[in-house]
């Protein structure tokens, strides 16, 4: 069974409970700049209902983005990102599995930070030390010395993580208490692996700073990290709401209030709309939005300064 | 086989020509039937056919992963598997597909949502047209309140553009992801449709690729005999490939329920709505026949003022507390049907707060309604096996057909829903609803009501359906009714219910229009 993620709280079904509703279409990224039905988690569920194989699904599974706007919205809440890293692995080959192996041996073991509070950045993020410095403080927690993003990385391309490598990394966020996550692809794994470790997006815990929130302007338009959004919908659906009634800014979300992804779409996600300023909640979504020009883009946190 | 019993022979007949039903004995026993394909297509000129294709620039697949992901609807129940698929891109691309399916009478299935539940968008070999790969929205006119879209979209994707500019559609089907042509096809209704009429209604001009691969522009005065055939044809007539609707400026809902014990009462209550315009919004959705809900709602703070002040005092049902009451005060004096009250109960608990979803509210106010009740009816009836006998009746028949079916539910299942709405009719396009999901003595208004069993996970057997579809159907031919849905499997109830003049007179259009019998071939005829 792809995908069926089974043993934890929140149990899911795997590709063989797809009915084929097609709802997962409407909210996916690839299907959207495509529109190839194959492309998409639908796709490969009913594909390998019917007898396809991992190498017959190539194209489609490499062409996923992991957003996991499609779990939310799937009524028989199939694990559909877990079924496409199912896939990823199976089909991960040699020359793969060999490059990520060589940029985990290849990494200087870190001395852990110990704090009780800590905040997992991404590779953008890390890149820019002053603002992720800023963050860190804000939140009164410290940056993670280890950004573990070869792990990332071998997660999202399905290939494997030796142990050591793994332990090397996970023990320097044991002594932690609470740890903000810029990248919310890594929660599903983190609280598998870690599941006393309280997990926190990034993008919630500053929009939740009195002075972030104040700072939101009817004419700002809010962009949601969507795979930390995703992967806690029923609880941040609600926290979004709230914030969009008490602020009144506009948000990427779409009629069914999933998180548009922005690298394919950040201009469908502009179109129409009436914006004077862009907050992006992850340092990767600014980017993609300063190819449209003529908007200030400004990262959730730089908000505290006014 | 016993050397008493003779084969069966399946006579070679070509494409397009009549001959003896070979269908053994079934669930449809008894019905005469006549079929124009009598047997599945085998795969004849398949290399010949894709290989012209190939030269003419149609991608075509023929991968497992490409043709097992259309093996079935979502009905679940009828299985099949092309021979190879084509992703929609452009009329042009449809209309090469066309004319070398022509050629090589090679059966050519259209699906877009894949929201049949009788097997009618599913191939049985040759070629499966997946329409959802013209998915854009051409133009907007928010002027003049009209939109051009690629027939393939989701009405929620048009739903999704149309709301960027402060507009929605009209009516369409409460699910999200039945696509336009689709709908148009066939008919759509809406919560909506006693006072805006079917989704097929909407249609103001249409782009179809016919069964021979012309390219043609058809409305009510252009190609008007196109026109007249393509909308509710059931696919018969050629592939829409562009639509231009009527749209309208978007409102949020003011949502009113009121619950009854009785059908008969809540559907008189719904018909007293239609026929006096009390609402912009009406239907019924019950949970077996004891919870019945009659659904009301407004564009406006000033409809819904005067439908308080002129119509509610006139209804009979009652509030979610006062029939809470008064569903205890039953089960206290029935309590052998205490498993009947848990039911409610637990129904209650998980579907509500479904339908108040604080994120699609706001002071009040419903702003999604067909994401609220899509996303519901996904949830609470979705599932890998999906059976919706319907009938469809004029006014003054209706309540019959209800309870009759009602009773029928009854029978075949511990749970079910009914859903009940009217269609109001455009006395423009009589014309299009001949042989169509519109009953023919309807006037005014056509009442549908589907009969959804709830199957809660456990599994069925085919003729358990079956047998359950054909004694709804059977009311249907009893009272003179019409079905949305009589393609596919139900295909047997068409002559009686239309009688054969009328279906050998279409039959001779489609001949004449598709020579080779190649478009939709299992589906009506």
């Amino acid at each position: 069974m792809f995908g069926s993620r089974s043993g934890t709280a929140a149990a899911r079904a795997g590709h063989a409970a797809c009915s084929g509703c097609s709802l997962c279409l409407l909210v996916c990224p690839t299907w959207r700049s495509t529109h190839d039905p194959r492309m998409t988690p639908e796709g490969r569920a009913k594909a390998l209902q019917h007898g396809a194989t991992a190498e017959d699904l190539r194209a489609s599974v490499e062409s996923c983005t992991l957003c996991g706007a499609c779990e939310p919205v799937c009524p028989e809440q199939i694990d559909l990102v877990g079924m496409t890293l199912d896939l990823r692995a199976r089909l991960a080959d040699a020359e793969a599995v060999a490059a990520s192996q060589e940029r985990m041996k290849a990494r200087t073991p870190i001395p852990p930070v110990s704090a009780l509070r800590l905040v997992l950045a991404g590779p953008a993020l890390t890149a820019k030390a002053d603002a992720l410095g800023k963050i860190a403080r804000l939140l009164d927690a410290r940056a993670c010395a280890d950004d573990g993003a070869d792990i990332a990385h071998a997660l999202q391309s399905g290939t494997p993580i030796p142990p050591g490598r793994l332990e090397g990394f996970l023990s320097g966020l044991r002594n932690a208490k609470t740890l903000y996550v810029e990248d919310g692809f890594w929660m599903r794994h983190l609280r598998a692996w870690l599941p006393k470790l309280r997990m926190v997006g990034l993008g919630e815990a500053l929009s939740l700073l009195a002075t972030v929130r104040g700072a939101l302007r009817k004419t700002d338009l809010y962009v949601i990290d969507t795979r930390a959004y995703h992967v806690d919908y029923e609880r941040l659906v609600g926290h979004y709401d709230r914030l969009r009634a008490e602020r009144a800014c506009s948000f990427n979300l779409d009629l069914q209030r999933i998180a548009i992804p922005t690298a394919t779409q950040s201009a469908w996600i502009l179109k129409g709309r009436s914006v004077e300023r862009i907050v992006v909640e992850r340092q990767e979504d600014g980017e993609a939005f300063l190819q449209h020009g003529g908007y200030p883009v400004v990262h959730v946190a730089e908000l505290a300064d006014h | 086989m016993n050397a008493l019993t003779p084969a069966l022979e399946i006579p070679s007949v070509e494409p397009g020509t009549l001959g003896a039903c070979p269908v053994a004995p079934d669930a449809l026993q008894g019905i005469k039937r006549q079929q124009t394909n009598p047997s599945r297509w085998r795969g004849g000129n398949w290399q010949a056919f894709a290989g012209e294709l190939q030269g003419l620039g149609v991608e075509l697949s023929e991968s497992i992963a490409a043709r097992g992901a259309y093996a079935t609807d979502a009905g679940g129940t009828a299985y099949g598997l092309p021979h190879g698929v084509v992703v929609a891109r452009s009329a042009q691309q449809v209309s090469n597909l066309l004319k070398a399916a022509q050629a090589h009478r090679v059966p050519v299935t259209v699906r877009g949502g894949g929201l049949t539940t009788e097997g009618e968008s599913v191939a049985f070999g040759g070629v499966l047209l997946d329409m959802t790969g013209m998915s854009k929205v051409l133009a907007i006119d928010a002027a003049g309140l009209t939109v051009r879209t690629q027939a393939g979209i989701f009405w929620h994707s048009l739903a999704e553009e149309l709301r960027r500019e402060n507009l929605d559609y009209l009516s369409a089907p409460l699910n999200l992801t039945s696509s336009v042509g689709g709908t148009l096809g066939v008919g759509g209704i809406d919560v909506n449709s006693a006072r805006l009429g079917c989704s097929a209604d909407q249609a103001v001009a249409l782009q179809v690729v016919t069964p021979t691969g012309e390219i043609v522009e058809c409305s009510d005065t252009h190609n008007a005999e196109l026109f007249e055939r393509v909308i509710l044809g059931y696919g018969q007539f050629g592939v829409i490939t562009e639509a231009t609707l009527k749209v309208r400026p978007y409102t949020p809902l003011r949502m009113h329920y009121y619950y009854y014990s009785s059908l008969r009462t809540a559907i008189e209550d719904l018909q007293l709505l239609d026929r006096n315009d009390a609402s912009d919004y009406s239907g019924i959705l019950t949970i077996l026949d004891c919870a019945v809900n009659l659904l009301v709602a407004f564009d406006s703070v000033e409809r819904e003022a005067a439908f308080r002040a002129r119509w509610e005092s006139r209804l009979r049902g009652h509030g979610e507390f006062g029939f809470g009451l008064r569903m205890l005060g039953r089960y206290a004096l029935r309590p052998w049907k205490l498993g009947e009250a848990l039911f409610l109960l637990g129904r209650k608990r998980e579907l509500f707060p479904e339908l108040r979803r604080p994120e699609y509210m706001r002071d009040g106010v419903m702003l999604d309604r067909t994401v609220v009740f899509s996303r519901a009816v996904w949830k609470f009836w979705g599932g890998r096996q999906m059976v919706i006998p319907d009938l469809a009746t004029s006014a003054d028949k209706f309540a019959d057909a209800v309870e009759r079916g009602n009773a029928v539910c009854r029978k075949y299942f511990p749970h079910y829903t009914l859903y009940c709405v009217g269609i109001r009719l455009r006395p423009d396009h009589r014309e299009h609803y001949e042989m169509s999901c519109i009953p023919p003595d309807a006037e005014e208004w056509a009442y549908g009501c589907e009969f959804e069993p709830m199957t809660n996970g456990r599994a069925y057997s085919r003729d358990h359906l079956q047998s359950f579809k054909n004694a709804i159907y059977d009311i249907g031919v009893d009272i003179g009714a019409s079905y949305y849905r009589f393609g596919g499997m139900m295909k047997g109830y068409i002559r009686r219910v239309f009688g054969d003049t009328l279906v050998e007179r279409h039959l001779a259009m489609k001949r004449k229009a598709d020579p080779a019998m190649i478009l939709n071939r299992d589906v009506i005829f």
